[in-house]
């Protein structure tokens, strides 16, 4: 298992150079100099930024300071607002939309392995009707209109009930966070139910359930040991990149609910071609993803044996 | 069973039929037979009916409705479908003079005098109450106040006893609210409010200037018109709907259609190769299709945006595609890597190498068919996942730029007046739910129907 | 580790059912004019028709017949394994020590399955769960059905482990199935089957999965168990020469009847069907025409197995058979007694379904 690990490790580390020289070198395929483009400058900005970048050097110099600097964990400085230094900007805003984002996940993850053990266990009769049903709703409409729509429901809501029942926007309670991440984690937990069903269909039919009934094991333990462990095994496979949309889907939730997460200054800063930021923030979350897949990678070789002890 | 009615003739031997190994059923081919399947499969038939329909709608769909989608008709500013579309002609523009009017006496329904000086129209709305000894405020709402707790929209605060209201004036109803301001300046208790219906009107000149009403036409004062039909009605700058949708579709379906077949077909090149070749070379090359996945989408656009100079005016279609090609290849290379990786192993590819065939032949023979329903399923599903991509992009404003229209770009402007004009998002939206579920479904539908065989008939 | 049959007074976990008790003429199972068939959107696949069959204490029974005849679904349907919406028992009664197992799998109630019938299956690759040590699963039966701690049960799934001849056992219970080869597997699952003790254990082919020679491990192997613990064996195969080696009695099975049925003896040297001794024809050997082998080319029983949707007429074997007569295909023969010659009494009498035992057949013909 450690050298299963250890691999894995090894390996992100190496993905992660991967997408910082990438991100590098993107940025200065730019036909200009950033720096000169149509943003006006300040002196100060201008002045920091040689400083810490070595912006007149030859290329390859610039390369080693921007991988010296990222290996300290060093974004640099924001374009557009002085003295603004990306790693604050990345900590003051990442987690509200970690918390977000792992909400979201907690909700597609239990929500997608119930219903799809519910629909599979009651294969064509009305659990699974309705379940589907929702199911094609949720990977059907898109997320922003999706936030949309509840952002209006809510206000509905609030209407009829002559008060705040659950807030329309914003952060900084618990119930600030119930809607967005609902919103956020549907049609990730649409998807991973169909995913479980479809694999929960597979494990009810093999042999060694089959062995197990035929040991008169009791029906709740057959569900628990021998098909849940061995339906959830796909489900975890595809939680890495499943990890990836819901922080991509997490931009557009953040923008509708009026979040102050990390996304939505992301998209700030596209909009404005603040390169430092878009850059900075692009390797942190290439980083945070990375070692994300890493974690649910050891989370099936937990789970499954064949994986760990072949390789 | 009466064994004693039995006879000795029954215990003659019994002539011998040979029908035991007779084919019941024709056989088919491995796609004639999952053709057959999906024809049986009512939810993949009407997923493909409804995308040969959208097809139809976003090709022929503009040859039939020939209305420009970036032409703005001012008279519809984000009306919704089937909206009065009436417009009554009416003199040009005469400026009020409400100092000559006798301001009106008040009575105890109506304590403020609150009412219409004159007819209400899309010109203006003109109200008028009396006398007063403390300021007036004057608000005007969309809805009525006691339905949604408030007066709306502050025109004005008054210290004279009449007002013209000019401003952006709609074919609707309207609230006006009038408040008595007390001696401090807040709001009193005393309003009173009017329910205003606006005729839109024109004058003869500009009808004629719009084309409404040929030169030789003769025209009078009070005659009503239709304007333009909008069956879905129009958005936030007066652009047809209806048009837009099909113009928007071609962007979208184009972007949809055109991204999925692209990458895939990269995928499979590469993916063959590797799982042909196998061993290092095999892990070489799915290493580097790893690290293309961890880069981030959304940078890359923007580089690309930037990179091809995409200036204004000019749409940003061929920098999402040509992202979306660079990478999303590694998923479908994986696959079918994996695929070609399984079919290697087979009996039939050793037996058909063992028969001397050449290497060629069993990848073009019997390797790439066997592929190809995996393929197929595969391009299936990654067209909603690129249109949900193109959409998002879109809304965070990294698409296709404006003016032309896409799915995403239009509900990216529909969510701004949602709960004023939800048709605006409404239609866009369910254009995009209804192909992405489409495919969906028939990419269900294909998998089983190609499934089967491969895991033997179920 | 002998087979306890007395009676406790109280009903503790793990002791065996109360019930009639199998005498040499009570049997221990009793299967009763089985049927079971199958609603499928194609049509009703009457898959058993008729079966009734009896298992004694310390006996094997082997039930022979080629694929799809119904061998698999008349032992699963008593294991209760037929998932019964599309299955249905709708005739017949299967009883254990008196005690009907079709309406309940729980007497006293206990699940029987796993305590007083076990089953062990083809394919051990894929009858044991990927992701559990087969240690646990072995303990799994012992905590299910006697209650014991995990680490009692996983101790004792050692011990089972080394009874089924498996080397470095303490080792091997911590491993996983994929670990194993086909042949250690075989033995891990009959060590789970075993596990409790039960009456009865039922052998779905286990060895068609397995080459020849770990195949005649497996079957001492069964043949050791049964010495040690008097439990019975229901042996499912295709293959005549596991028949001749193992089994006491034997019942011969073809599309979905019992075509004959009888000791050992009787079907290899008195068989009085025409399947049967089809069988026994089509079986290669070793020795030369010459030296009292079978021929030198391979008899093989030509057509192929009836389509279950809808069986043949009269006897289902008709169209295949050498002797087929014209009543053979108007009705289905009754069960004629073939008078049994073998020296107990414990075996199962003599009897095959065929026409060619009526009087007025019997003039007519030769014994083949």
């Amino acid at each position: 298992m450690l050298k299963y690990a250890a691999k894995r490790i090894v390996l992100g580390l190496i993905t992660v150079w991967f997408i910082a020289s990438a991100t590098f070198f993107g940025m200065h395929a730019v036909p200009g100099d950033p720096l000169t483009g149509d943003k006006a400058l300040t002196p100060q900005i201008r002045a920091n930024l040689e400083a810490k970048y070595g912006l007149d050097k030859p290329l390859a110099t610039q390369y080693w300071i921007y991988l010296g600097n990222i290996a300290q964990g060093d974004f640099g400085i924001s374009y557009t607002q002085e003295n603004r230094r990306v790693n604050d900007i990345i900590r003051e805003h990442f987690p509200v939309s970690a918390t977000l984002g792992i909400l979201a996940i907690v909700f597609a993850g239990v929500g997608g392995v119930l219903w799809g053990a519910l629909t599979a266990l009651y294969r064509n009769r009305w659990p699974d009707v309705a379940i589907m049903f929702l199911v094609i709703l949720g990977i059907s409409v898109p997320s922003f209109v999706m936030a949309a729509i509840s952002q209006w429901s809510l206000v509905n809501l609030n209407q009829t009930a002559g008060g705040t029942v659950l807030p329309i926007g914003g952060w900084g309670s618990v119930w600030h966070m119930v809607t967005p991440a609902l919103v956020l984690g549907l049609s990730t937990m649409a998807y991973l139910t169909r995913l479980m069903r479809s694999s929960m269909l597979e494990v009810v039919n093999t042999d060694y359930v089959r062995t197990a009934r035929a040991k008169g094991v009791p029906a709740t333990q057959i569900f628990s040991r021998h098909q849940l462990r061995n339906a959830i095994l796909p489900v975890i496979t595809v939680l890495g990149p499943a990890i990836a949309g819901i922080t991509t889907g997490g931009f557009v939730v953040e923008i509708v609910f009026a979040i102050p997460g990390l996304g939505r200054y992301f998209v700030q800063a596209i909009q404005q071609l603040d390169y430092t930021v878009i850059m900075g923030t692009t390797v942190f979350y290439g980083a945070f993803l990375v070692f994300m897949v890493i974690l649910v990678d050891l989370i099936y070789g937990l789970i499954d044996p064949r994986v760990r002890v072949d390789q | 069973m009466s064994a004693t009615d039995l006879t000795q003739a029954d215990f003659a031997a019994l002539p011998r039929q040979h029908s035991a190994d007779q084919l019941s059923r024709p056989s088919l081919s491995y796609w004639a037979d999952a053709w057959r399947r999906l024809r049986a499969n009512p939810r993949a038939m009407s997923s493909l009916g409804l995308i040969l329909a959208l097809l139809a709608f976003v090709t022929v769909g503009p040859m039939v409705w020939t209305v420009d989608p970036s032409v703005q008709d001012v008279d519809h500013i984000g009306i919704s479908p089937g909206a009065d579309r009436q417009v009554t002609l009416t003199t040009p523009f005469i400026p009020w003079e409400p100092e000559a009017l006798t301001p009106p006496t008040p009575s105890t329904g109506n304590p403020l005098g609150f009412t219409l000086a004159q007819s209400a129209t899309t010109q203006s709305v003109r109200l008028t109450w009396a006398d007063q000894d403390s300021p007036r405020r004057l608000y005007r709402n969309l809805f009525a106040p006691e339905d949604t707790g408030s007066f709306g929209l502050p025109l004005a605060d008054l210290d004279t006893p009449y007002f013209e209201d000019r401003l952006d004036l709609q074919p609707e109803t309207y609230y006006y609210t009038l408040v008595a301001l007390d001696a401090a300046g807040e709001e009193s208790e005393t309003t009173a409010t009017l329910t205003i219906d606006v005729t839109r009107v024109i004058s003869i000149a500009q009808a004629q200037e719009r084309g409404l009403i040929q030169p030789d036409e003769s025209a009078e004062i009070g005659q009503t018109l239709k304007l333009a039909w909008h069956p879905l009605g129009t958005d936030y700058l007066g652009r047809d709907m209806l048009a837009r949708l099909m113009y928007g579709g071609q962007v979208s379906l184009f972007i949809g259609l055109l991204a999925p077949l692209a990458f895939v077909f990269l995928g499979v090149i590469y993916g063959s190769v590797a799982g042909f070749l196998g061993g290092p070379v095999d892990q070489a090359m799915m290493r580097f299709a790893d690290f293309v996945v961890a880069l981030p989408f959304l940078l890359f656009m923007i580089l690309f945006k930037v990179v091809f100079g995409i200036g204004p005016g000019e749409s940003g279609i061929l920098p999402m595609l040509a992202a979306m090609i660079i990478l999303l290849w590694p998923a479908p290379a994986r696959l079918v890597r994996g695929q070609i990786l399984q079919i290697r192993e087979e009996a039939y590819v050793s037996a058909s190498k063992l028969l001397g065939a050449t290497t060629p032949y069993v990848v073009g023979r019997h390797m790439l068919p066997n592929t190809l329903g995996v393929i197929l399923v595969t391009i299936t599903f990654q067209v909603p996942s690129a249109i949900f991509t193109e959409a998002f992009l879109s809304f965070i404003g990294m698409g296709v730029a404006p003016p032309t229209p896409s799915w995403g770009a239009m509900c990216n402007e529909g969510i701004k007046s949602m709960l004023t004009r939800p048709h605006e998002l409404l239609f866009p939206a369910m254009m995009i739910s209804a192909t992405v579920l489409a495919f969906n479904l028939l990419g269900d539908g294909l998998r089983d129907a190609l499934d089967a065989r491969m895991r033997g008939a179920e | 580790m002998t087979h306890s049959t007395d009676n406790s007074a109280g009903s503790t976990v793990g002791a065996p059912i109360t019930g009639e008790q199998p005498t040499p003429r009570q049997p221990l199972l009793r299967v009763d004019d089985l049927h079971v068939d199958f609603q499928t959107y194609g049509g009703v696949v009457q898959a058993v028709r008729g079966v009734s069959f009896e298992v004694a204490a310390g006996q094997t029974l082997a039930i022979v017949g080629e694929s799809g005849c119904g061998k698999s679904v008349t032992v699963q349907s008593l294991m209760g394994l037929i998932p019964m919406p599309p299955g249905r028992i709708h005739k017949g009664t299967a009883t254990l020590r008196g005690h009907d197992i079709l309406a309940s799998k729980f007497v006293g109630g206990q699940d029987i399955r796993g305590r007083e019938i076990s089953m062990i299956f083809q394919d051990p690759m894929t009858s044991l769960n990927p992701t559990m040590t087969i240690g646990r699963q072995i303990a799994e039966t012992l905590e299910v059905h006697r209650g014991y701690s995990q680490s009692q049960a996983f101790n004792r799934a050692v011990e089972l482990l080394e009874m089924s001849k498996i080397p470095e056992a303490a080792k091997r219970a911590k491993q996983y199935p994929f670990e194993f080869s086909g042949g250690m597997l075989q033995r891990a699952m009959i060590a789970m089957a075993i596990a409790c003790e039960p009456a009865i254990l039922v052998a779905d082919e286990p060895t068609t999965a397995l080459d020849v020679t770990i195949q005649a491990q497996i079957l001492d192997l069964l043949g050791d168990l049964q010495q040690e613990t008097g439990m019975a064996i229901i042996l499912i195969t295709h293959d005549l020469g596991v028949v001749a080696r193992m089994a006491d009695d034997v019942m011969v099975m073809y599309a979905g009847e019992v075509v004959e049925r009888g000791s050992v003896d009787d079907i290899f040297y008195r068989s009085g069907h025409p399947y049967t001794q089809g069988l026994r024809l089509a079986m290669p050997s070793n020795k030369r025409a010459e030296d009292g082998g079978a021929e030198q080319t391979l008899l093989a029983i030509d057509g192929s197995p009836p389509d279950l949707f809808n069986p043949p007429t009269g006897c289902a074997y008709h169209p295949r058979c050498p002797h087929a007569m014209n009543v053979c295909a108007q009705q289905a023969p009754a069960q004629y007694g073939l008078g049994s010659t073998s020296a107990s009494n414990q075996g199962l009498s003599h009897q095959a379904a065929c026409w060619l035992h009526h009087e007025l057949c019997a003039a007519q013909k030769d014994q083949p």
